[in-house]
């Protein structure tokens, strides 16, 4: 089992170069890098002051030496290498947009996404682990066939659609919620319980589309696997020696029941620590997911790779935390 | 492949006793038959036009000018005007599609600016979105590429994982293992983040970007057919079938494949209303099929970046949600009837 763990971590290095290499590879030939949009950037300057000569704005030695300041002038391994070396260094570089060191930017939004993901963790195991017991006690009744159609219609559509539609209806038609962001325009002129109230009011619709996501998969696999303990011959013996029914469930097929649900706590981890770029993009959320994808618009490479770095390591150790939690709750499990 | 054997004509009637399952279904049906006909049904293009003692059918084939019904223009023919001009007249008559609108005309009006309410007079039965193109048309036309461009990622992704999953299965050894680790790494891919990187460098059309989707979504297959082809190598039929001399390829493809390929069944619908999600979430975001070419991901934009026209966003969200949950219904009435769960109760 250790040696399992090990060779988990190990296999991150490879992954990560691989990732890395490929979108390191792909910035290097895009048109419209930070480059060439100074040097448009320096044309509209001068278009706006003087005549419209479209002669070029900056001189040979500028371009140059902004093409070593982003280590264009290199071949693509050296300047990967290069790259790489900064980021063992904890350097990311700095954003071609905003001019600020990108681990800077990247650990402002963290703490927002998390903030989100965490609030939808708790309430979706508080909320997923009762509903599937009790959807798995009272199978095929009225209650369970119910709550099985509404689940599998929040599952079928994903989570940032149901956040579109949440909007439409409870922000611009009948504004009982904002329309998004994180805080309200007067949030600094708010005494303490005010921007309490605040941010619980933005936080509201998000956090539901958030558990739009897992909420279905969660609650099923508690039903179902609670179904397929409860059909177990301990149960049999148990209820047999005449244990109650209810004491039955909660002692001796809910604890067996829970091992699946671990399986997914991985997952959601990475999910919650760099949260959804659909989901934030639809709340207008400032967090690590919309700071990516402005990035890949507005073409700020050392930005794109900043996010890519920080949420792939995330991703992948959260996998490893996912089988971790694997073996820590089932005895059975060995990895071999 | 799949025959009428006993066996899968139980599975069939097991599928059709699941009721919210095969309704599912039949919608579902009746909706791909839609998209297949679209130009039967929405379309600037009149079904037939008699005119001058001859009949028309300009749906299919070459654009008709308008000099062709004596209009004073060259162009293709406007054959909602030509409608009200016969008629009038009394020249000839136009039959048009009960949605005559196309998904790329825009229909502006002098006195007001887009997006149109819906309205029964207007014409726009879902209204028009913000540059005043017919929203029921484009929805039609957008489920239109959603679907196959789903189904052509499922083809895609699905060849490649059976392909593969069988060999790692079947031969195993180095060559199993070295797939193994390249499927641990490439799972581990942020999927929509490297497909936006890379979508917003290329612009990529309708098969580039099934190609690049199913570059980081082969992954789930290969694995499933991986292990189930383990699991039947080691079977007496496959041991039979190399024992009376069976080529590898023999083996695979008429005795293996044939005993796992119900998984895939299973897994279809799933994989179905995942390309289509996933479509309209690199569309919403700006990076899918270029534009002008119709969208939900793209109208969900507009709406969404414009609330207060309602109709748009409530559109696309009506239609994803009726596909969506038809496709998941099937899938699990699917499962249902390929791996009935029985169940022991206790009151």
């Amino acid at each position: 089992m250790k040696a399992y763990f090990i060779r988990r971590l190990l296999l991150v290095i490879p992954t990560f170069l691989g990732i890395t290499v490929m979108v390191f590879a792909v910035t290097r030939f895009v048109p419209g890098g930070p480059v060439e949009r100074m040097i448009a950037e320096a044309r509209s300057q001068q278009a706006g002051m003087a005549s419209a000569d479209q002669d070029q704005p900056l001189s040979q030695g500028q371009i140059d030496a902004l093409n070593a300041y982003y280590g264009f002038d290199k071949p693509i391994l050296q300047s990967y290498g290069l790259w790489l070396g900064k980021v063992m260094r904890g350097d990311l570089g700095t954003s071609t947009r905003y001019y600020d060191p990108v681990i800077d930017m990247i650990f402002d939004r963290l703490p927002i996404s998390l903030y989100f993901g965490l609030i939808s963790l708790v309430l979706v195991y508080g909320v997923c682990i009762p509903l599937g017991v009790a959807k798995a006690v009272r199978h095929n009744s009225r209650f369970d066939n119910v709550s099985s159609f509404l689940v599998f219609t929040g599952y079928a559509i994903p989570g940032w659609v149901i956040g579109v539609l949440l909007l439409l209806l409870f922000a611009a038609r009948w504004e009982f919620f904002p329309l998004g962001g994180f805080v309200g325009d007067f949030y600094e002129e708010l005494d303490t319980w005010g921007r309490v109230k605040d941010v619980v009011w933005h936080t509201v619709l998000p956090v539901i589309s958030y558990m739009a996501g897992s909420f279905a998969v969660m609650t099923m696999l508690m039903k179902n696997t609670l179904m397929d303990n409860l059909a177990a011959d301990y149960m049999r013996t148990a209820v047999a020696k005449g244990l109650p029914f209810r004491r039955a469930v909660f002692h001796h097929a809910l604890r067996n029941s829970l091992i699946p649900l671990a399986t997914s706590f991985g997952n959601n981890l990475s999910l919650i620590l760099t949260g959804s770029f659909l989901i934030e993009k639809v709340f207008n959320i400032d967090g690590m997911g919309l700071l990516g994808y402005e990035s890949v618009v507005e073409r700020d490479y050392p930005v794109v790779l900043g996010v890519l770095v920080i949420s792939s390591l995330l991703f992948l150790i959260g996998n490893i935390v996912s089988d971790l939690c694997v073996a820590l709750t089932d005895p059975r499990v060995t990895f071999s | 492949m799949i025959c009428m054997n006993p066996l899968t004509a139980r599975k069939l009637r097991r599928f059709r006793s699941i009721r919210r399952g095969y309704i599912s279904a039949l919608i579902l049906a009746a909706l791909l038959i839609l998209a297949v006909s679209a130009e039967l049904f929405v379309n600037s293009r009149a079904l037939v036009v008699a005119y001058g003692g001859r009949l028309y059918f300009p749906t299919y084939g070459a654009m008709v000018p308008g000099t062709t019904f004596d209009l004073d223009y060259a162009y293709e023919t406007n054959y909602r005007q030509l409608k009200k001009k016969v008629d009038a007249d009394g020249t000839g008559w136009v039959i048009l599609p009960p949605i005559p609108w196309n998904p790329l005309e825009t229909d502006l009006k002098d006195d007001d600016y887009p997006p149109f309410a819906p309205s029964w007079t207007g014409g726009h039965l879902l209204g028009t979105d913000t540059v005043g193109r017919d929203i029921l048309a484009r929805l039609i036309y957008g489920f239109r590429t959603a679907i196959f461009f789903s189904l052509g990622l499922l083809a895609v992704t699905y060849g490649v994982g059976i392909g593969l999953g069988c060999l790692m299965g079947y031969i195993g050894g180095r060559f199993d293992l070295f797939f193994q680790r390249l499927i641990e790494i490439w799972s581990n891919v942020p999927f929509l983040y490297v497909v936006i990187i890379i979508a917003s460098v290329m612009t990529p059309g309708f098969w580039t970007l099934i190609f690049l989707m199913a570059l980081f979504s082969w992954m789930g297959m290969t694995w499933v057919m991986r292990t189930m082809t383990y699991r039947e190598r080691e079977r007496e039929y496959v041991l039979a079938a190399r024992a009376m001399g069976a080529s590898r390829r023999r083996i695979i493809f008429h005795h293996i494949l044939p005993n796992i390929l119900s998984v895939v069944v299973t897994y279809a619908p799933f994989s179905v209303s995942g390309g289509i999600v996933a479509l309209t979430s690199l569309d919403y975001l700006g990076f899918g099929l270029a534009p002008p070419a119709p969208s939900w991901g793209e109208l969900l934009n507009q709406g969404w970046a414009n609330m207060d026209a309602w109709w748009i966003a409530g559109s696309v969200i009506a239609a994803m949600t009726l596909v969506l949950t038809t496709v998941t219904f099937v899938g699990e009435a699917v499962r249902e009837a390929f791996d009935p769960k029985m169940y022991t109760y206790y009151e």
